[in-house]
C-alpha cells in the first residue's frame, strides 16, 4: 500500500481514473485495519456478524469521506480523520441494536448522526479577498501584541502553534506544568475577550484562509 | 485604557515584540478554537476529536490542551465511547506498524 501525505490523499481522491481507484482501494485497507480495534468492545472478528458489519461500515465510510473531503482541515493525519468517520458510523450501527449481543451496555436508539458541518469558504480568491485577509491578519497581530505579555505569547506559540509536549514547553519557559497551564489559559482568555470586544470571531477569520 | 494596558503599551514601545509571522497569527486563532467557550456540543467535539485523539496518543496531555473536550467526555457517554474507540484504533494501528 502506498504511503501518502495528507495532501497526496486529497489530491489522489480528487483525481480521475487509476489514481483515484488506487487511493480508494488503499483507503479501504486503512479503514478495515482500524475497524477491529473500534469494534473490539462489542464484537470480535470470529463472531458471525463481524465481517458483514465491517464491509457495510467500510462502504459507508468511503462514501462519506468523498462527500466531506472539503471539510478536512489538515489538523490531524488524514487517516485519523477517516478513522473518526468510520468509528462514528460503526458505533451508530451498533447502537441500532442490530449487531450487539444481549450482554452489552444499555442500548440507545439513535438516528444516523448528521455529518459535521463543513467550514464555509469563500470561493473567490481575488484581490479583494487578499486585501481582506491582509487587513484581518494585521488587526489580529496588533491585538496579540497589545494584549499578551512575552511569556503568554511564548506559551501560546509552544503549545498552541508548535504543539510541543507540555513538559518540554515548561522546561523551555523555566516553569512547571501547572503554572504553564494557567499561563496558557490566561493568554487564551485575554485574547478571546479582546477579540470579542472588537467583534472578531476566530472561526470566521480562519474561514477566510480556507484553501479553495 | 486600564493600568495593565498602559504598562503593556509602554513595554511594547521600549522593547517592541518580535513581529509574528502570518502562520503564527493564524496558529493563535486555531489555539483559541480549541477552547471556544464554557462548553461544547457533541457536534463541535466530533469536529475536533481526531486532533484530540492524536494529541493524547502522542503526548498524553490532550486534556490539558483542550480541556473543554475532556469535560464533555466526562459527562457524555456516547462521545466518550467514540473517543475511546478512536484512541484504540490509533494506538492499535500504530503498534501494528512498528511491529510489522
Amino acid at each position: 500500500m502506498t504511503t501518502r501525505t495528507n495532501a497526496a490523499w486529497i489530491s489522489d481522491l480528487r483525481a480521475n481514473g487509476e489514481t483515484r481507484s488506487k487511493a480508494l482501494e488503499d483507503l479501504r485497507v486503512v479503514i478495515q485495519r482500524g475497524l477491529p480495534y473500534a469494534l473490539s468492545r462489542w464484537l470480535s472478528p470470529d463472531q458471525p456478524q463481524f465481517t458483514a458489519l465491517v464491509e457495510e461500515v467500510t462502504q459507508e465510510t468511503l462514501l462519506r469521506v468523498i462527500d466531506q473531503l472539503g471539510t478536512f482541515e489538515g489538523r490531524s493525519q488524514f487517516t485519523t480523520w477517516v478513522h473518526k468517520i468510520a468509528v462514528r458510523i460503526a458505533l451508530t450501527e451498533l447502537r441500532r441494536k442490530r449487531w450487539r449481543d444481549s450482554s452489552l451496555d444499555e442500548l440507545t436508539e439513535n438516528e444516523d448522526a448528521p455529518p459535521p458541518p463543513g467550514l464555509l469558504a469563500d470561493s473567490q480568491a481575488g484581490p479583494e479577498t487578499s486585501a481582506e485577509r491582509a487587513d484581518m491578519l494585521s488587526r489580529v497581530r496588533r491585538i496579540i501584541e497589545e494584549e499578551l505579555t512575552d511569556r503568554q505569547r511564548q506559551a501560546l506559540i509552544l503549545l498552541g502553534v508548535q504543539d510541543i509536549p507540555i513538559e518540554d514547553a515548561a522546561k523551555k519557559l523555566k516553569t512547571n506544568r501547572n503554572a504553564l497551564y494557567k499561563l496558557l489559559h490566561d493568554a487564551r482568555l485575554r485574547l478571546r475577550t479582546r477579540l470579542a470586544r472588537e467583534d472578531i470571531a476566530p472561526n470566521e477569520v480562519l474561514a477566510l484562509f480556507e484553501p479553495k | 485604557m486600564n493600568l495593565r494596558e498602559i504598562i503593556q503599551s509602554i513595554r511594547n514601545k521600549i522593547n517592541p515584540p518580535e513581529r509574528l509571522s502570518n502562520e503564527t497569527v493564524l496558529g493563535f486563532l486555531k489555539a483559541l478554537e480549541d477552547e471556544g467557550g464554557d462548553e461544547i456540543t457533541c457536534d463541535e467535539l466530533f469536529k475536533k476529536l481526531d486532533v484530540y485523539v492524536e494529541r493524547q496518543a502522542d503526548q498524553r496531555d490532550a486534556a490539558l490542551i483542550m480541556p473543554l473536550i475532556r469535560e464533555h467526555l466526562d459527562t457524555c457517554a456516547e462521545c466518550c465511547e467514540e473517543y475511546e474507540a478512536l484512541l484504540h484504533v490509533i494506538e492499535g494501528t500504530a503498534k501494528n506498524q512498528t511491529t510489522g
